[in-house]
């Protein structure tokens, strides 16, 4: 296929957390706020004269210090994230919107505290209280939390306007990036589709990374040239994933993922667009921000959401995406020393292979996977996997209609 | 004249099994076909040179302790008859699961010992009476109730080295853990569904998720709540260093990761080798207190689908009285749930009649670390945080005799301070205090620090929690004192809502205790604390503390183990401190296939 104009572009937008979209929209006076979790609202931190900026620690290399700090056995992304902050790599930012969502990341925002990791007068870092389960009063928990611990810090920090009309219009700004999103990721759906899943998370991410404004005419543009891009007519790939799991900001993992003969058609994960590029549809009679707190909670997918309902939601939302776009198998990660996601991933492994009769490839990698030989094996083999089980269902098929015919 | 209230309700006992005997036949003949299979494979060359080994070590053992004997001088021999023997890490020996003998105390200790011993063998008798064949049963099942047999054991290594009121008070509160592992390994057996079968226990009980305090089953008088996986994970694990193993290669099996904490690893390991009774009415499932837990509840509600199941689950940033009202919303909806699936209802006068109870024992428990924090320190050791743990904070009020164990306690307690007594005699070096997540597997580790190092071990962070006296007047005030009390629950007040929880507190306590060391525990797994490690080495420095970081990794000695622990420490005295051990015997011994 042709190159997309814009990847390049993209590509080197994400070689850096304070890439050059940021950088323009502060020197027009907008304020950047840093984030990490699907349990902060994105769309609050767009706000008026803010913008979100979804932290990564792209090209992390050796994370000595942060491991001293927090030891081996914890999370590394947590992890790269403090040392790119020791390191000044987050210097640029007004704010970090944190939750205390898991207690790796709660303490990274600490350190960066605690450490004085960034020399900004107004620098601010909010700790807000995220649930563990929906009922009406999580909501009120949720909507009291963004209220005070985020948005009134916001205003009085920073002095964004943090009316309803303001909320609103952040909300259809965002609305209109989910929407070119939406199309673009639904190419994926086709047989042969003209955008692989490499290039859909240089997208995604951008769309997280930089600001709104900036990234929209530039992806509503690729929309219009993947509209009319002309697949290769014999497709590269051998097999089509879901990837599903934990967070994934590393364009390593896609590369290595497609050099190995799989399409990933569709991505579960946090920093993936499942959750997290679907349009916020408000209605009358609830305040704007309780219905953007719910659309959240609801859409989440996090493993930390421990109720029933949830638990199901998320092996549900899985097998509804596999099917949708039409995957042959499905592919479970995670990110070595993340708590929520150790446990959730063997049992939901087994039981989208045994229930939902998915093939699972189930496994934990590191932050950045580059050069991963063992990951590569294990791709190679799943997508190998897949060829067999479709080619044994493509013969059994053909001798149960010539049987069929027998009779 | 007043009735004397009996705790457990007696009828919980007399309730009918429906034992399924045919069920129990093929049990027997499947575990009759496991021995005869050991039996046969059982190479008895072995096992007669394993016998003579013992029989010649008991004979050396013997000679060697008469040698000393002939070799001590008058003095000696009246102090050994007087005080007891001082070389403790002879009682061990290499491979062996339990010690070689019983600690010689002198003759009043040995004696108040033996006493007790006794005391302990009579409760459990007594108890395991009141149903045994359920109990008997179980063993067969569940090879963690034969772990339950070491408890004397425990109770001896619990003890070692300790002399007059101190022995007297540790007695006392082990002897009340005890009745409450065995009156819960009891109901337990039956009730579960595989032994006992008692259908209308089984309807009254409500069952608790790992470490969640009993406060709320105050007010259902009528029910009874189980720490669901206490008896076979949690507790176990203390008891006996090699009992969650099992659980924990089974799970790694299954899929997760080797480096998740051992607590919800064992549980969901139990899970998946059906190590859990199957019982209750109802199942309270808990985030707390940690990331670990929170995730535990998905194998649980996965193994047991009929259980139905309600999530209690509190704001992590507790200091924020802002989101107070979800966490009483919460516990609301938690009694609603309790009576829903139990018929039974919510009363204020039980609940508020535990509360006084468990507010008084929260006095004496102050009082406690009043005596501790001064010069002369009393109840130290590892009894104390264990009955703490079990019978204060998990039974929460509940329970009327435990009342009396405090009381009982404080009078022993307030006499020995009284005459400036050492609960180690000689052996009163250094005050300590405890921080981070203690070994399970090493329970008794304070003991072992007293006696070899003359560490004291003064408090231990899980200690430290929540001691504002509960509302016992006002409902809606009740409801968010509760609240309060479980999100500051043990573990949870420290590693959730902020480092200043954990670390800034660290630094407000060494103030009030004045311990010229702090025993750092490293629990490898413990992700909450481990993001802590090099702000923890960065402050100590500026506060001029002394760490003693000991690594473990909670129930899995497999990976740290006993020894490994010892000679942290070993290497710290003797190089940092310069100091030789109290009792030499001690620095260098082998325990790893000991309960």
């Amino acid at each position: 296929m042709k190159d997309l104009k814009y990847l390049l572009e993209f590509e080197n937008l994400l070689e850096d957390a304070d890439n050059a979209l940021v950088r323009q929209a502060q020197a027009d006076g907008r304020y950047a706020i840093g984030y990490t979790c699907y349990h902060m609202p994105e769309v609050l931190l767009n706000v008026d004269n803010c913008f979100s900026t979804r932290i990564r620690a792209p090209r992390s290399s050796s994370i000595d210090i942060a491991t001293y700090y927090m030891s081996n056995y914890t999370c590394e992304y947590a992890r790269s994230l403090l040392e790119r902050a020791i390191e000044g790599g987050y210097e640029f930012l007004d704010a970090i919107a944190g939750v205390d969502a898991c207690s790796a990341m709660n303490r990274c925002y600490e350190h960066i505290e605690i450490l004085k990791c960034n020399s900004k007068p107004h620098f601010f870092v909010t700790h807000t209280d995220v649930p563990y389960k929906i009922e009406e009063y999580t909501v009120d928990q949720v909507e009291t939390q963004m209220r005070l611990r985020l948005l009134d810090v916001m205003h009085e920090k920073l002095g964004t306007d943090t009316s309803d009309a303001a909320l609103l219009a952040a909300v259809e700004e965002h609305n209109e990036l989910c929407d070119v999103m939406t199309q673009i990721g639904d190419f994926r759906k086709l047989d042969n589709p003209p955008i692989t899943g490499y290039e859909f998370h240089v997208l995604c991410l951008v769309s997280y990374c930089c600001p709104t404004p900036l990234i929209l005419p530039k992806l509503k543009e690729t929309l219009e040239e993947i509209k009319n891009r002309r697949p290769d007519e014999k497709p590269f790939a051998r097999a089509r994933v879901v990837v599903a799991g934990s967070e994934i900001d590393d364009l390593d993992f896609s590369r290595l993922l497609e050099e190995s003969g799989a399409l990933i058609v569709a991505d579960r994960y946090c920093y993936g667009s499942f959750p997290g590029r679907e349009r916020i549809e408000l209605q009358d009679g609830e305040s704007i921000l309780r219905q953007i707190c719910r659309h959240y909670m609801r859409t989440s997918e996090c493993a930390r959401y421990m109720a029933q309902d949830k638990i199901t939601q998320r092996r549900d939302t899985i097998d509804r995406l596999a099917r949708e776009y039409h995957a042959d198998g499905i592919i479970f990660e995670q990110m070595k020393y993340c708590d929520f996601w150790a446990f959730e991933r063997p049992l939901a492994s087994h039981i989208l292979e045994e229930e939902y009769g998915w093939p699972v490839l189930s496994i934990d990698r590191s932050y950045n996977v580059r050069g991963s030989g063992q990951l590569r094996t294990r791709f190679q083999a799943f997508v190998e996997a897949l060829e067999i089980k479709r080619i044994q269902k493509r013969r059994a098929a053909q001798e149960a209609a010539g049987s069929e015919v027998k009779r | 004249m007043k009735n004397k209230v009996k705790y457990p309700d007696p009828k919980f006992f007399r309730f009918k099994d429906q034992i399924n005997w045919k069920k129990q036949a093929e049990n027997l003949k499947e575990i009759g076909g496991i021995v005869a299979e050991l039996l046969k494979e059982t190479d008895w060359k072995d096992v007669a040179g394993s016998v003579k080994g013992d029989v010649k070590a008991f004979k050396k053992r013997v000679s060697h302790e008469a040698g000393l004997l002939k070799g001590m001088s008058r003095e000696e021999i009246l102090d050994l008859i007087k005080n007891g023997e001082k070389q403790l890490g002879k009682l061990y020996r290499s491979g062996k699961m339990a010690t070689v003998r019983r600690e010689w105390r002198g003759v009043k200790d040995t004696g108040v010992d033996f006493y007790e011993w006794m005391r302990m063998w009579g409760m459990l008798l007594a108890t395991f009476s009141k149903d045994l064949v359920p109990a008997m049963g179980g063993a067969l099942h569940y090879r963690w109730m034969i772990s339950y047999f070491c408890c004397h054991s425990f109770m001896d290594k619990n003890t070692l080295g300790l002399r007059g009121k101190a022995l007297k008070m540790h007695h006392e509160l082990i002897y009340a853990i005890f009745r409450y592992v065995a009156e819960n390994l009891v109901l337990l057996m039956k009730g579960d569904e595989k032994v006992g079968n008692s259908k209308e226990l089984s309807k009254k009980v409500v069952l608790l998720d790992e470490m969640t305090m009993a406060q709320i089953m105050a007010g259902f008088p009528d029910l009874i709540g189980i720490p669901y996986q206490l008896m076979p994970v949690f507790l176990l694990s203390e008891i006996d260093q090699l009992a969650c193993e099992p659980y924990i290669d089974a799970v790694e099996s299954y899929g997760l990761p080797s480096d998740t904490c051992p607590v919800p690893t064992s549980e969901c390991g139990a899970c998946v080798i059906d190590a859990l009774p199957h019982l209750g009415a109802c199942f309270i499932s808990s985030s707390m207190p940690c990331d670990g837990s929170v995730m535990a509840s998905s194998y649980t509600a996965r193994r047991f689908k009929d259980l139905p199941t309600f999530h209690l689950t509190f704001p992590v940033r507790y200091e924020d009285e802002s989101i107070m009202n979800a966490a009483v919303e919460d516990i609301k909806a938690c009694i609603r749930f309790i009576e829903e699936q139990t018929g039974a209802r919510w009363s204020w006068d039980a609940y508020f009649t535990a509360m006084k109870r468990f507010n008084e024992e929260t006095r004496y428990e102050l009082q406690k670390w009043e005596v501790n924090q001064t010069p002369y320190p009393q109840l130290i050791g590892p009894c104390y945080e264990l009955f703490r743990k079990w019978n204060y904070e998990m039974d929460g009020g509940i329970d009327p005799r435990i009342l009396n164990t405090f009381k009982k306690v404080d009078e022993l307690m307030k006499k020995a301070y009284a005459n400036r007594e050492e609960p180690w005699r000689g052996k009163m070096r250094h005050r300590a205090i405890v921080w981070s997540v203690p070994a399970h597997y090493y329970a008794n580790f304070s003991n072992w620090l007293a006696n070899c190092w003359g560490i004291n071990v003064l408090v231990e962070m899980e200690s430290l929690n929540f001691t504002k006296p509960l509302e016992t007047e006002d409902k809606e005030e009740a409801l968010k004192d509760m609240a309060r009390l479980y999100e500051r629950m043990v573990m949870r007040r420290h590693t959730n809502g902020g480092y200043d929880h954990v670390l800034t507190e660290l630094w407000r306590q060494v103030e009030a205790w004045k311990p010229d060391l702090v025993i750092m525990y490293q629990h490898v797994s413990c992700k909450n604390m481990s993001t802590l490690n090099g702000l923890f080495e960065d402050q100590a420095r500026e506060h001029g503390v002394r760490l003693i970081w000991i690594e473990h990794d909670l129930m899995d000695p497999r990976t740290v183990s006993r020894k490994d622990m010892r000679s942290k420490v070993n290497e710290y005295m003797r190089t940092v401190m310069r100091e030789e051990p109290l009792d030499p015997s001690l620095v260098d011994f082998e325990d790893d296939a000991s309960w």
